[in-house]
């Protein structure tokens, strides 16, 4: 039997995918624990998961301040911050509690996410074989092949961390920290992602193994008898994902114009004080049980953050995105290519763009049809016994 | 192709484009300046750089290579881009072109 040690980010989307994973391969008779953040990372994780904290407290302090001070950059900035004020200094931080980690647990292969790159140095420096988790499929394609320079100057940052741990730097210089030469763990399909012939991704062995998330604990009190039973009336849900919500304000401004007086009830994922005056047709909570509303929904309105956006092709879902920072405009051009969504603007949404596009989401058979043909090919991806699969291959 | 291209004539032209490209929304927060910024101030998003370079591209010919130019950028460049230097941008280069 093996140990696979899982490095992540606090993020829920990061961690979300490696728990379905990890439990197919405890399933299996094999060992498995996470290296992240102390609090942060162990509060995503399942009762009784094996962590280990591989920063310091105060570490954990600061990327949480950076997540909050990161709310108003968007666009070019917030990618710079997110690079050089959260992931970066979290790499740096992260490769020594990494190598403690591995010492106490002893693992064969690590499991590194692609915004934990701490763990990518680690498993270089000591050899050891290990997988890229991509959680998101925006690092997959080439979302810097249009702007070299920028591009270049994150490579040579991350060639200067693993530099600075005691890599020979022709050996940092090679490959990429995001992509193991090993394995790369996609959890998406090719259907969304596109061929990735001569892209950095093509270059490595991806595994495509579609959603790997497992089912979650979710808030009850929902007031399912607001929810329509009438065909003709559909539900529509409404999410900016967990980080977003509070950056919304104009948006849910919009959406609320967008519902009032259509034949269909809407369910926000807002905090209240975002939506003063909802329309009667609009359930307003600021968590939902969403896994358990799926099933109910005729389309998802959503930022385009990747764990939503698959969720919803799963349940064979047709989406509106609208796209807010990060990852999320590049997995949003990957749906609107497979032709199961339709995309508007965030920043200026207008409540008649927004109702036209939630129309036509709810009326057009191809949204629906291209949903379902993904919602398939996710089916056959094989998921978390694939993923184990791959995995154990590498031990 | 304009007879003359100065500064107010292709910030004019370029307040048409993005207005086209972003939506007449771009107004509101008033008339497009030399200062405007393209990151922080109109949060133009990738998809509609794209829009606007093949917008150029058809206004001005190629040799305002709008994707080209932005190739060359730095992060911090890009960050700190405005509505300025890409109209001194066009007017160098239509006007490069005996425009």
């Amino acid at each position: 039997m093996s140990r696979f040690l899982f490095v992540v980010p606090p993020f829920t989307g990061h961690v979300n995918p490696t728990i379905g994973v990890a439990l197919e391969l405890e399933r299996r008779g094999h060992d498995v624990a996470w290296a992240g953040v102390p609090g942060a990372t162990e509060a995503l994780l399942p009762p009784g998961a094996r962590f280990l904290s591989a920063v310091p407290d105060e570490v954990a302090a600061y990327v949480a301040e950076a997540g909050e001070r990161r709310d108003d950059a968007r666009g070019a900035a917030g990618f710079k911050f997110l690079q050089e004020e959260v992931l970066l200094p979290l790499a740096e931080h992260m490769v020594d509690g990494v190598d403690a980690a591995l010492d106490a647990f002893g693992a064969d292969v690590l499991v590194v996410d692609q915004q934990a790159l701490g763990g990518a140095v680690v498993a270089r420096r000591r050899a050891i074989p290990w997988a890229t988790s991509a959680t998101t499929s925006a690092e997959l394609v080439d979302p810097l092949a249009a702007l070299p320079k920028v591009a270049e100057a994150v490579h040579q940052m991350r060639v200067d961390l693993q530099v600075r741990h005691g890599i020979a730097p022709d050996v940092a210089g090679a490959g990429d920290l995001r992509l193991s030469p090993h394995l790369v763990l996609a959890y998406t399909v090719e259907e969304l992602t596109g061929s990735l012939a001569g892209t950095p991704a093509g270059e490595v062995p991806v595994r495509f193994v579609g959603p790997c998330a497992v089912g979650r604990p979710e808030p009850g009190g929902f007031p399912w008898d607001r929810l329509s039973d009438d065909a003709a009336v559909p539900n529509v849900l409404v999410s900016l994902g967990t980080l977003n919500a509070e950056v919304g304000e104009r948006f849910w401004q919009a959406a609320s114009e967008a519902f009032r007086g259509q034949p269909w009830t809407g369910v926000f994922v807002a905090p209240d004080h975002l939506v003063p005056d909802p329309p009667p047709n609009v359930i307003v909570r600021s968590r939902v049980p969403q896994l358990e509303l799926l099933p109910r929904l005729r389309a998802v309105v959503s930022h385009a953050g990747h764990n939503t956006v698959c969720e919803t092709l799963a349940a064979g879902l047709p989406l509106v995105v609208a796209p807010i920072r990060d990852d999320q405009p590049v997995v949003a051009d990957q749906v609107v290519r497979a032709g199961a969504a339709v995309r508007v603007k965030f920043a200026r949404v207008r409540a008649d763009a927004l109702r036209a596009a939630v129309h036509q989401a709810l009326t057009d058979p191809a949204l629906v049809a291209a949903a379902e043909r993904i919602q398939a090919s996710f089916a056959a991806a094989g998921g978390p016994v694939a993923a184990a699969d791959a995995l154990v291959a590498l031990a | 192709m304009p007879e003359t291209v100065t500064p107010e004539i292709v910030l004019a032209q370029l307040e048409e484009m993005l207005v086209e490209v972003i939506g007449d929304d771009l107004l509101l927060d008033g008339p497009l300046t030399m200062e405007t910024s393209f990151d922080q101030d109109l949060q133009l998003e990738s998809i509609e750089f794209v829009a606007l370079s093949e917008k150029l591209l058809e206004t001005y010919g190629e040799q305002v290579d709008f994707v080209g130019w932005l190739a060359e950028m730095q992060l911090d460049d890009i960050i700190a881009l405005t509505v300025g230097q890409l109209v001194g941008f066009v007017a160098a280069n239509a006007a490069a072109s005996g425009a």
